[in-house]
């Protein structure tokens, strides 16, 4: 995966998972440099530790030592001061010395113990009696001894010396190499010299004279007495599953021959050698080597430094070495602790930074599912999100957007049902006005037909008219003539009023407009027409607003039209009944509603259109013209009449008039004859 | 006048029936009545014969009531001018009334409604001075 693909991928994750990767990156950046310094510090701290107790340790290893030749020494010291030796020496008489001595030796845990006479020549050997009068004079602590000095120290005796002393101290001595890695290149196979602890006193004769010397020794080739006894002291004898914590070795040049590390048999690794490390550090350069060795079966940390015979030749090597695994293990409990409280420390922080990161990213998934509702359409909802932060501020603003969102919503909603109703109004409107125009256009065409119909038909009447006049006036004395002649002249007359009625239809006269009060004429006309219409056996019934705004209206005129509605409405009730008259403000407060509701016979729905046409008429005496006129003075001052009947229930004629006066602009042209 | 001293009254409307109607009515008056049938005709007889009332109907084909009575009042402003018409509106008898003329009448009438409102006008026309007088 390129490192692109990985930071597309990275981008294309949630916000929460980035946040809490990203957080998590920088703890473990953070964490391993924590861990890789710390575990550093830890084993460098640790080690060094186990290296100081080491170095202690090995300190301690000498003085164990050298307390070990201290008191052969002083054993050496103290016996050849003892008097028997000095008589036997002075006397040369032997006697038991030989076994006096080796109770000595054995006392006092020594290998040997020989006497020598003042030249150098051995007396004798306590271990081997037998054996005498070789001469000891060129070994350095019988050579200094003889000059009165009691010297002490390491030396490398070789094996004829031993064989002196006994087989089993060259025995001892002998070791065949075993095969150590890491060791030296070293010429032979064997070993046949010991190495061993030694010290030298003079035997002084009376005169203080010197008259002899003691010498012992303790070989350390397979006497591991002083390295269990180092291991005891310093160690306590501490084993760490299953192996010793400490470990000491004497070293022989570089062959182990005393120690008590253990090879994988659970034997003394006596015969194995140093590395070559190590050799060439302390045998060839001298100095202590002190650190981390792998001892014949296990890594142990160590310190080893030369030993050195009493002419300050390097001999052989003190060891003592702690087994490295506790300090591991330890180190790695401390670290294992260390990155155990790291990763609780994390786990922690992990859960804090998902606690955060949740608390950051789920307002936002609360927001996307919001966006995504008002995606579908869904504009009521809200968030619920607290706080003043950035996220807290986006929701507040979120939901002034989807509030006014919702609001403009709801306004075109509104709107768009305003506008439904608000086409249905004026289609309706559209359509009266229509109706109205259609009305309006009978009229107009039918008022110049009338007009000329008027003018031609009056001609005739006139005629008729004054001639039966004048052949009434003749026939005074002869009645039947005189009735037939009157008959003519009324029945011309008739038509003379019906073309008068025509000729008002026709002809507009303006209107004089004055403020006035739409229920006081209502009441004047109603009284006008009360008497005739309690004859008729009909109540007239006032339900008026009686504080309707004054408008400005042709008074004389409007009267006709409630007297000519009246008197249709008593007309439709010849066996009695009741006219309702009301008035009242439209809902819209433009306009006063007059109402005329009678309880009389109806209007047939197929005369309903026909009826505000001129000469439609029901009636038998009818011109067919009352609505017709009553109809074109309403609509001249702007208004309507509106009819809603149902047969033999009544009808109710409605006057709808206009607040403000506005005359309608197709109102019929006058026409001058 | 003519000289026989009855009172000349011209009457003048396009229909021939109207025009004889109202010379019946007013025969008993023993007035000197002539007929016109149009506005030109009423001119021609105007120029040679001296009227005291003229009866003129509004609304005739080639010269109108109203331009004929605005002719006549020209001419001779002391006739007095009776219009008649099958069709008054407010409109054109505030015009005539304007222009000079005594009085007007809606068709159909009665003869005795004639004849009074000539009578009328006959006695406007002997004050003289009031050239134009109410009803």
């Amino acid at each position: 995966m390129s490192l692109r693909e990985i930071e597309r991928r990275f981008h294309d994750l949630p916000l929460r998972r980035k946040l809490i990767l990203s957080f998590l990156a920088a703890i473990a950046v953070a964490g391993l440099i924590t861990l890789y310094v710390g575990t550093r510090l830890q084993h460098r701290t640790i080690i060094s530790l186990a290296e100081a107790k080491v170095r202690h340790d090995l300190a301690s290893a000498w003085m164990v030592y050298n307390e070990r030749l201290a008191g052969i020494r002083d054993t050496i010291r103290l016996s050849a001061d003892r008097d028997f030796l000095r008589d036997a020496l002075w006397s040369g008489f032997l006697g038991d010395v030989g076994a006096r001595l080796d109770r000595i030796r054995r006392e006092l845990g020594l290998d040997i113990l020989t006497l020598t006479d003042g030249r150098g020549q051995v007396v004798v050997r306590s271990r081997r009696p037998e054996i005498s009068g070789d001469d000891q004079s060129a070994d350095p602590f019988v050579m200094q001894a003889l000059r009165g000095g009691s010297p002490g120290g390491t030396q490398i005796v070789p094996r004829a010396e031993l064989l002196k002393e006994g087989q089993d101290l060259a025995d001892r001595a002998y070791f065949e190499f075993v095969p150590t890695a890491k060791a030296a290149e070293r010429a032979g196979t064997y070993e046949e010299n010991g190495m061993m602890l030694k010290a030298s006193a003079p035997v002084v004769g009376r005169d203080g004279e010197v008259i002899g010397v003691l010498y012992g020794g303790l070989l350390f080739n397979r006497d591991y007495r002083l390295v269990d006894k180092v291991k005891d002291i310093v160690f306590k004898g501490e084993k760490y599953k299953g192996h010793d914590i400490g470990t000491v070795t004497l070293f022989q040049d570089d062959l182990r021959i005393s120690t008590n590390v253990m090879d994988d048999q659970g034997k003394r690794a006596v015969g194995t050698r140093v590395s070559q490390e190590v050799n060439q550090a302390v045998l060839k350069q001298g100095v202590s080597y002190l650190g981390r060795a792998f001892v014949v079966t296990a890594w142990y940390i160590t310190a080893y430094e030369p030993i050195r015979d009493i002419d300050g030749r390097i001999v052989g090597i003190l060891y003592v070495g702690m087994l490295e695994r506790p300090y591991i293990d330890l180190r790695n409990r401390v670290i294992a602790t260390f990155i155990a409280i790291a990763g609780l420390g994390v786990i922690l922080i992990l859960g804090l930074l998902s606690m955060i990161a949740g608390r950051i990213t789920r307002p936002l998934g609360v927001m996307v599912e919001a966006t995504d509702r008002i995606a579908r359409g869904d504009l009521a909802g809200r968030l619920d999100i607290e706080g003043r932060d950035e996220i807290g501020q986006l929701a507040q603003a979120f939901n002034r957007m989807t509030g006014d969102l919702h609001a403009a919503h709801n306004d075109l909603t509104q709107w768009g049902r305003t506008l439904e109703q608000r086409v249905e109004e004026r289609t309706r409107q559209l359509r009266e006005t229509q109706d109205q125009l259609i009305q309006s256009e009978k009229l107009a065409s039918l008022g110049k037909m009338a007009a000329g119909v008027a003018h031609e038909i009056n001609n005739p009447l006139t005629s008729i008219l004054i001639n039966t006049h004048l052949l009434l006036e003749r026939c005074e004395d002869h009645a039947l003539e005189r009735e037939q002649l009157t008959m003519i002249a009324d029945e011309t007359t008739r038509c003379a009023q019906i073309v008068g009625g025509l000729l008002d239809f026709a002809r507009q006269t303006p209107a004089t407009t004055v403020q006035a009060d739409i229920d006081e004429i209502v009441e004047r006309t109603v009284q006008i027409l009360e008497m005739q219409a309690s004859v008729r056996n009909i109540r007239i019934e006032r339900r008026l607003h009686r504080s309707l705004p004054r408008i400005a209206i042709d008074k004389n005129k409007i009267q006709q039209v409630f007297s000519n509605l009246i008197i249709n409405a008593c007309e439709a009730m010849p066996g009695g009944g009741v006219l309702t008259v009301s008035s009242r403000l439209s809902r819209d407060g433009t306009h006063i509603e007059i109402a005329f509701s009678d309880t009389g016979v109806g209007i047939s729905p197929a005369n309903m259109p026909r009826l505000f046409d001129p000469f439609f008429t029901t009636k038998r005496m009818g011109t067919g013209l009352g609505l017709a006129v009553s109809y074109g003075i309403v609509r001249q001052r702007g208004g309507t009449i509106e009819v809603q009947s149902e047969v033999k229930r009544g009808s109710v004629f409605t006057v709808r008039i206009p607040l403000e006066e506005n005359i309608e602009e197709t109102g019929r042209e006058e026409n001058g004859s | 006048m003519t000289d026989t001293g009855k009172k000349a009254i011209l009457v003048v409307d396009d229909e021939i029936t109207v025009c004889k109607s109202i010379r019946s009515a007013l025969v008993q008056e023993n007035y000197d009545i002539d007929l016109a049938l149009s506005g030109e005709e009423a001119l021609q007889k105007e120029q040679v014969k001296r009227y005291d009332v003229m009866i003129v109907d509004l609304m005739m084909p080639g010269i109108s009531g109203l331009d004929l009575l605005r002719s006549i009042k020209t001419t001779n402003p002391g006739v007095q001018v009776i219009m008649v018409t099958g069709y008054p509106t407010m409109k054109n008898t505030l015009q005539a009334m304007q222009i000079g003329a005594f009085d007007f009448l809606p068709k159909p009438f009665l003869p005795a409604d004639l004849r009074s409102l000539v009578a009328k006008a006959l006695a406007a026309g002997e004050g003289q001075g009031r050239a134009s007088g109410g009803s």
